[in-house]
């Protein structure tokens, strides 16, 4: 009885207040949400930010305002160290070297105006070009230079524009505000505790001690687990939160909209990805309706095999997952090449039912074994036909099984992006990993694609989420 | 038509359209990958391809660099993801299966946007691609796949060995080096294979977070293969790339299937 009571009021005076806890943590929250929400992030007059990267490419780093489309600017860029790779010595360039955009896309990463960024003449008379991002320079016979150590953040103011300058002050003032509260508050909960620990007993402040000890041992690896996460999602979400601006870079905040997600959903989006979406879910429904078919059929057969005949079509199975995608891609693409077949959507499809297949095989598989093997036989017996024992016998033990085989089969090859590339040929077919890749390898990445793996994103966590829950109910029943 | 259907009744030979499949889609290629790979444009029998890769600096060089790269990546994600998975296996951690969820989940998401995510992210913080982002980058995509089976092995093992091990008077470091990390070794090597094969054959993914300055075999495979012309030598690479793969599958052996197969 009197160890209850000791218990009830440990338990009480290790609960921190949970209004302030509450209230500091929807401080933190909402202070969060201003700063991100912030004119901090907007634009607010015109400066340029270039970023000369490491083979010599020329990143803008803000949009262009539309107004400056197709105006010539020269932007002059301040003294630079050029290491040429070869001679292994610092080469002094001029103070300035002019930039000259004749045409301003507005687009960050293409900046595609020439291919050299520029070329000058040295001392003895050698001519040294830099060149954007490419591997070889056309004409061998201009020595490339590819910079090593440059500035490699540059700001230009370039105009003044009527642009109305917002004030950025007082936001500074709303987030410092918060976080003193925020962490007011946070004291207050300290506070409040140890007058309550003070009217405990001394063994029941040893207990308490004890207790706080062995949740700072629990604190340290949960921090762990938390710092790891935070970095892992860092990237994804990056692109979460800049879904919802219209801002066509990346990391420039031009204030909350849903244009994006609108754009998506009515087409309004870049041509390219709206076919890339088409043929990827088209794909991915023929490719996985196909391997769930072959998949089970393949399955019923094996569990019925002979040993030694089952090792083989096992192994055989498991060749395409042990195979890395590149391999498979390859080896197919070889295979339609020797067989003089023309790439395409057919290929692709092909090729994702070969992947897809042993996983459907692999799913369908342990529902067999847990099936009673005679049902089929005693159908067949009754009179049933095959096909209809298969329907009316079989079908109704492995749904469950061809469907988690059918789901995974769709993300393997929504997600697949190897295989694609090599079977694909060159007609112009596009599935949304290889659009991404062409997409990114141009320079920077068509805004839409934003939203789009934002709900996929959701989607994933919800499926997640659901297997999780039905998981651990069946493990209750 | 009676005969077909006599034949199907049988349900062994239901995946007879299963093997006929598999050997035209996948026993077929590979065997082409290594007809090609000994024979010229034109179809002749040679040994060229091979004499070329040996003598190609370059090729060698790159081969060399993804393998160390390759090293590399398994290492960091093993020293990272051992602790980790051990973290949310103990028992007295709080909500574990949520937790492993979170970890399981960048899995499904495409590489290569969560690749494109990361170059963003560098560029956003002002920090340089290179060898550095290749690095994170890999890892970054990778870990999960280390963390998963390591995780799945220390939960299914017996708590009671480490209980025995404690009362027999092993202290919390001995017993995790002589009890826990012996006993989840078959996740370990699963670990290693899932990391090590995808990233030694990767490609695509360090063009982008390296602005194209740094190569690897995977990339330098599909530059040779795609030009009509060196199609043999690269099914030359390729077949150097299936060696390693082949090895690497051997060591791992059937681990890592029986881990993989659980993903879902």
């Amino acid at each position: 009885m009197r160890r209850d009571r000791y218990a009830e009021r440990i338990k009480t005076a290790s609960l921190k207040d949970k209004r302030l806890v509450s209230i500091g943590r929807y401080l933190i929250v909402l202070c969060l949400l201003s700063f991100v929400h912030s004119p901090v992030w907007a634009q607010s007059n015109l400066t340029y930010e270039l970023r000369v990267g490491a083979t010599g490419e020329v990143r803008l780093l803000k949009e262009f305002p539309e107004s400056c489309e197709g105006e010539k600017v020269n932007i002059s860029i301040g003294p630079l160290t050029l290491l040429d790779r070869s001679a292994v010595r610092p080469l002094a360039l001029p103070d300035t070297l002019d930039f000259i955009f004749t045409s301003l896309e507005g687009r960050p990463g293409e900046v595609s105006v020439f291919d050299s960024i520029y070329s000058y003449v040295d001392e003895s008379g050698m001519q040294w070009t830099v060149w954007r991002n490419q591997k070889e320079p056309k004409n061998r016979s201009q020595r490339v230079l590819v910079a090593n150590a440059y500035k490699t953040f540059e700001q230009y103011v370039v105009t003044n524009t009527a642009a109305a300058k917002r004030s950025r002050g007082w936001i500074w003032f709303v987030f410092a505000g918060m976080l003193l509260a925020a962490g007011a508050t946070y004291a207050c909960t300290v506070i409040v505790q140890r007058r309550r620990e003070k009217k405990l007993s001394s063994v029941e402040q040893e207990t308490l001690r004890r207790k706080r000890m062995g949740l700072r041992r629990h604190y340290g690896s949960q921090l762990y687990l938390w710092v790891l996460l935070i970095v892992l999602y860092a990237p994804i979400a990056l692109i979460a939160v800049f879904s919802f601006t219209k801002s066509k870079i990346l990391g420039n905040w031009t204030g909350f909209s849903f244009e994006l997600y609108a754009n998506l959903f009515t087409g309004k989006a870049d041509a390219g990805l709206n076919s890339a979406i088409w043929y990827t879910v088209v794909i991915a429904l023929v490719a996985a309706v196909c391997s769930t078919i072959l998949g089970t059929l393949a399955a019923i057969g094996i569990y019925n095999m002979r040993a030694r005949q089952r090792k083989i079509v096992s192994f055989l199975n498991s060749v395409p997952m042990i195979n890395p995608d590149i391999i498979t891609g390859i080896s197919l693409f070889l295979l339609f090449v020797a067989l003089h077949f023309s790439q395409g959507l057919a290929t692709v499809c092909i090729a994702h039912v070969v992947f897809c297949t042993p996983y459907v095989v692999l799913s369908v598989l342990p529902r067999l074994s847990r099936m009673n093997p005679n049902t089929y036989e005693a159908a067949l017996d009754l009179g049933a036909t095959p096909a209809q024992a298969l329907r009316m016998v079989m079908l109704p033990e492995l749904w469950p099984g061809m469907l988690s085989g059918f789901v995974l089969a769709l993300t393997l090859s929504v997600d697949d992006f190897g295989v694609t590339f090599f079977t694909k040929g060159s007609g112009g077919l596009e599935t949304l990993s290889t659009f991404i890749y062409s997409d990114a390898r141009k320079g920077g990445l068509t805004p839409e694609l934003r939203p789009l793996f934002t709900i996929i994103l959701l989607v994933m966590l919800a499926v997640l989420i659901y297997i999780n829950i039905r998981n651990n109910k069946q493990k209750n029943e | 038509m009676s005969k077909v259907l006599q034949i199907f009744s049988s349900r062994r030979t239901w995946a007879w359209p299963y093997v006929l499949f598999m050997a035209l889609f996948v026993v077929l290629p590979l065997i082409l990958v290594g007809v090609y790979a000994f024979t010229d444009i034109d179809g002749h029998f040679t040994i060229r391809n091979f004499t070329k890769f040996f003598t190609h600096s370059e090729a060698i060089q790159t081969f060399l660099y993804s393998v160390m790269i390759a090293v590399f990546n398994t290492a960091i994600c093993l020293l990272i993801g051992y602790p980790a998975a051990y973290i949310m296996a103990q028992e007295d951690f709080k909500t574990p299966k949520v937790m492993a969820m979170l970890f399981i989940l960048p899995m499904w998401i495409n590489f290569l946007l969560r690749t494109v995510a990361t170059v963003e992210l560098f560029n956003m913080l002002g920090l340089p691609l290179g060898e550095g982002a290749l690095l994170f980058g890999l890892c970054y995509d990778y870990l999960p796949f280390m963390i998963y089976p390591i995780y799945n092995t220390l939960q299914k093992m017996d708590n009671s060995l480490v209980e025995a091990a404690q009362d027999l008077g092993a202290n919390r470091w001995t017993c995790f080096w002589k009890v826990i990390v012996p006993l989840s070794m078959p996740g370990v090597y699963s670990g290693i294979v899932m990391v090590f094969m995808p990233t030694v054959s990767t490609f695509a993914i360090a063009e982008l977070l390296t602005h194209n300055n740094i190569k690897l075999f995977g990339s330098l495979i599909q530059d040779y293969i795609t030009t009509t012309d060196l199609l043999n030598y690269g099914a030359v690479l390729s077949l150097v790339l299936l060696i390693i793969i082949g090895l690497t599958s051997f060591f791992g052996d059937h681990d890592a299937k029986e881990e993989g197969g659980e993903l879902v």
